[in-house]
This record gives C-alpha cells, structure tokens and sequence, in this order.
C-alpha cells in the first residue's frame, strides 16, 4: 500500500476514534490540573462512582433508558399502525404534510411553546410530560418513515391474503408484519436515538426534575466537573453502540 | 342451475364509471376467458366478484347463494395478480401451505398435500428454497400452487402471464390447463392476449369500455369484427414470406 494512502486512512481513523479515546481517558482521570501533561490520578474511581446516589449517574442512566425504550417502543408502533391509514387515504398527501410541521421549529422552541399546556396537564416537570414531549418529536419521525413502507404492493399482498382465506389479524401477523420487521427495527432505534440525545425539550419540560443522561452531561459540564461530564458521554454513547451493532448484525444484514 | 350467476353488476369510482349492467353465467369445471385492453374495467370487475371491491348495484351469485355481503375472506374465491406476490419471508413450501395454514389443517395433512402439489407443479426439490432464488415462471407455477391447494369455488386470474416471456408463458399455459382439468377448477381468465383468451377460455368474452359481452361459443367470438380475431386471422392469412426473395 502507498505510504500516502495509509497516512490518509491513519488519519480518517485517528479523527473519527479521537473524541471517543478522549473522552473515556477523562473518564478514568481526576485532579488534572494545567500545566501537567497527564492527570494526577488515573484509574476507575469516576467509574466506581456511577451507581453511588452522590453522582446519579446510574439513576439518570435508568431514566433515560426507561423514556427511551417507552418512546420509540409506543411512536413505533403508534406510527406504524397511523401511517397505514394516512398512506391508503385519497388526502394522504396533504395528511402526510402534516407530520412535517413539529420539524419547522426547534424542540427547545416548540417545548417552550407547550409549556401552558403540559402546566394545565399537570405534567410539567414529570417523567411523563417528558415521554409525551418527546414523542412529539419522534411520532411525526416514525410516520414519515413508514408512509414509504405502505403501498400498493402491500395493500395487493393484504388483498391476496383476505382471498386465500385470511382475516385481517391473520395478514397482519402472517404477512404484513413479517415483511416490516426490518422497517419495525430500523424505526425503534431511530426513535430511541432521538429521545436518547433529545436536550431541549426534556429541560424545557423536565425544568431539572427529570434528570436523563444528556442533562446531566450539561449539568457536569456547567459545573466544570469534566471528569464526570466525560463519564456520561461514555455513558451516553454506550446504548447507540449497542444499537449499532444489532441494527448491522441482525437488521441491515437481511434487507441488503 | 349456474355455477356463477353475475347480474347487472355496475361500479364508478366519483364520477368515473368503471364498468356498468354486466351480466355472465358459468358452469362449474369452465374457465371463461375475458379479452381487453388496459383500462377497460377488467381488473375492478375481478376485485368486485372477489369481494375486494363493493358493486354499486347487481348480484354476484355463487351456487345459488348470492355473496354480495360476504368478506373476501369468506368467499372462497382466490384472486390471482400479474405479479406472482410470493411472501418473502417464506420457503416456497410454506408459501404454497399458506392458505391451509390459515385453515388450521393438521401438519401431516399439510405436508401430505404441500408435497403432492410440488410434484404436480413439477416443483421436486425446490420446497426449501427462497422465493428469489426460484426463476419468473416458477413463481408463477407457485402462486398457482399455491391458490389452488385450497380448492378455491372460483379463480379469478387477472393477466397472469403478462410478466412472462413466450416460452415460458406456453409452458405456463399448459400447466394451467392441465391443472385446471385435475382440480376441476372453475376461473374467469383475463387477459390482452387475443391469441391467449382463445387458448385458455372454454367460452369467451370481450369487454370494452366498461362493457362485457359473452359469447354463446368460440364461432360467434370468431365471427365477431370488434374482437379483432378476424383481423388476426386475415394477417396471417396473408402474410407472404417470399416477399424480400
């Protein structure tokens, strides 16, 4: 291999891994102070740390794994069932505009506009106004997706199916399932992975009460406490890997 | 009594009318073939007799029991597309048990009738085998199989072979017949293919522009200027191949 080249591709390694080899080397430092070249302490003491109740880190992990997996489990599977109505109505293009209109604005907006509303609901400041505000993101995202999924063809295989004999729950859970179960899966990740780094909303709405990962972040950073800044993004990056993985290994592996 | 009984069945869709006063009768075991050209209304009066589609009026009769209100999936009627639309995600083994799955047969029962109809398809050794790995015509030979396993009252074909290429639409055509004749299948063929409809159909019909007229035999459709057989017939009459020598 010519020696530019492998320069080239060293580089594209070293610039795509450095953040990540980065932030988890903060992660196992404390008391790194300006101008030692390394930190004082390095080891696993920030690590030990997760599941003490003075971090809250391990609560905040759990929280947003909880809100996640709810979030992109319900606008999945809400978006699946709501996109088969919208794509085989004769106003579906307009209906389908519709789903557009939260992307207009930004979350943090958006979540400062319904701020009366979740108050009159008496969900400001709840795990649940949380779940409801970021669903409202991820909702109109899982119904867009899917308008692809639905289409003529789909609708001949149901057709085909009720002549053979079948009822609607029967193509539904012999075919039409089955044959969305890579969609199904790319559209659950994607989802958790919007609620999952979702920042604006959840402060807007969660105002501090409810902690997930990526406020928490923030709430180190803005207390200079890189160390356990840099411990919840290793944190924060951990679910996305393990996603990445099973969507390469299980989902992206069948469809190609 | 008719087998199949059709009586002044009409559909729009707004103000657009599909087809409009059709009547056909059927005796059971006979396939009538119906010629026209796209968009005549062909392909909707199949999805109405099938149940996919509501009529606006008229009476689809189907051995003395009229079955306008009955779901397709109560009709045991099996309508087949141009496209094969084998499932995917199953070998071809159980996309031919399909329809029995759906009936709760016994697994023995299954497997017994599964295997017997991959013989007469002429399908030996391919029931493990994914749908893309199959060829175009074999998919088709499956999709027969596959309507057919579950002894339908009625097939309902809707230009089956129009995806095929000559040889193997010959073949398919064979096979059909053949089928036809052993499962003592009662189908309203569709199709553009003049050449085709005359092959496949006992009687024959021609609809135009919403419009269906059955033929009492194969002579009268012959005889018959709008159907364009005795154009055919004309053309290759005289064609002169010496011509260019």
């Amino acid at each position: 291999m010519p020696k530019t080249r492998k320069v080239i591709l060293l580089l594209y390694v070293v610039m795509i891994m450095f953040p990540f080899f980065y932030l988890f080397l903060l992660s196992l430092s404390a008391e790194w102070k300006f101008p030692d070249l390394s930190p004082n302490y390095f080891g696993l003491k920030n690590w030990e740390q997760i599941f003490s109740s003075q971090s809250g880190l391990g609560v905040s992990f759990i929280t947003s794994l909880f809100i996640s997996f709810f979030v992109a489990l319900t606008t999945t599977s809400l978006g699946f069932y709501v996109s088969r109505y919208i794509s085989y109505h004769p106003r579906r293009h307009t209906m389908s505009m519709l789903a557009y209109f939260p992307y207009v604005i930004a979350p943090v907006v958006f979540g400062a506009c319904m701020i009366y509303f979740f108050l009159k609901m008496g969900l400001f400041g709840t795990l649940y106004g949380v779940i409801l505000a970021q669903s409202f993101v991820a909702f109109p995202y899982a119904l867009i997706f899917f308008t692809s999924f639905w289409g003529e063809k789909i609708q001949n295989y149901e057709q085909l199916v009720a002549t053979l004999g079948g009822n609607v729950l029967q193509g539904f859970m012999k075919v039409t399932l089955p044959l969305a179960k890579g969609m199904l899966m790319i559209c659950f990740f994607q989802t958790f992975l919007i609620s999952w780094f979702e920042y604006g909303l959840t402060s807007v709405i969660g105002v501090g009460k409810v902690e997930t990962l990526t406020i928490k972040v923030f709430l180190f950073i803005k207390e200079s406490n890189f160390y356990f800044g840099a411990l919840s993004c290793c944190l924060l990056i951990l679910p996305p890997l393990v996603l990445i993985y099973f969507n390469k290994r299980y989902v992206f592996n069948k469809i190609l | 009594m008719k087998f199949l009984q059709i009586q002044n069945i009409s559909k729009s869709f707004g103000q657009t009318k599909i087809f409009k006063h059709i009547n056909l009768e059927l005796a059971a075991g006979r396939t009538l073939s119906i010629l026209g050209k796209s968009g005549c209304g062909k392909t909707t009066m199949l999805k109405t007799i099938s149940g996919l589609v509501a009529p606006d009026e008229g009476n689809i009769i189907l051995e003395g029991n009229k079955i306008n209100d009955l779901s397709p999936n109560l009709r045991n009627i099996v309508y087949l597309y141009q496209e094969d639309l084998l499932f995917p995600h199953l070998t071809i083994f159980e996309n031919i048990a399909f329809g029995l799955r759906l009936q709760n047969l016994n697994n023995e029962v299954i497997h017994q009738k599964v295997n017997q109809m991959i013989v007469n398809l002429e399908l030996e050794g391919q029931g493990d085998k994914m749908p893309s790995q199959i060829s175009g015509g074999q998919r088709q030979r499956v999709s027969f199989g596959r309507a057919i396993i579950i002894s339908p009252k009625l097939l309902l074909l809707d230009e089956p072979f129009g995806s095929l290429d000559v040889e193997t639409r010959y073949n398919m055509q064979k096979l059909f017949k053949h089928l036809v004749a052993q499962y003592n299948i009662t189908s309203l063929f569709v199709t553009h293919d003049l050449k085709e409809a005359f092959t496949m159909g006992d009687t024959m019909a021609y609809m135009k522009d919403g419009d269906l007229k059955v033929y009492l035999s194969k002579q009268s459709f012959v005889q018959d200027q709008s159907t364009g057989m005795q154009d055919e017939i004309s053309f290759w009459k005289n064609i002169n191949f010496f011509d260019n020598e």
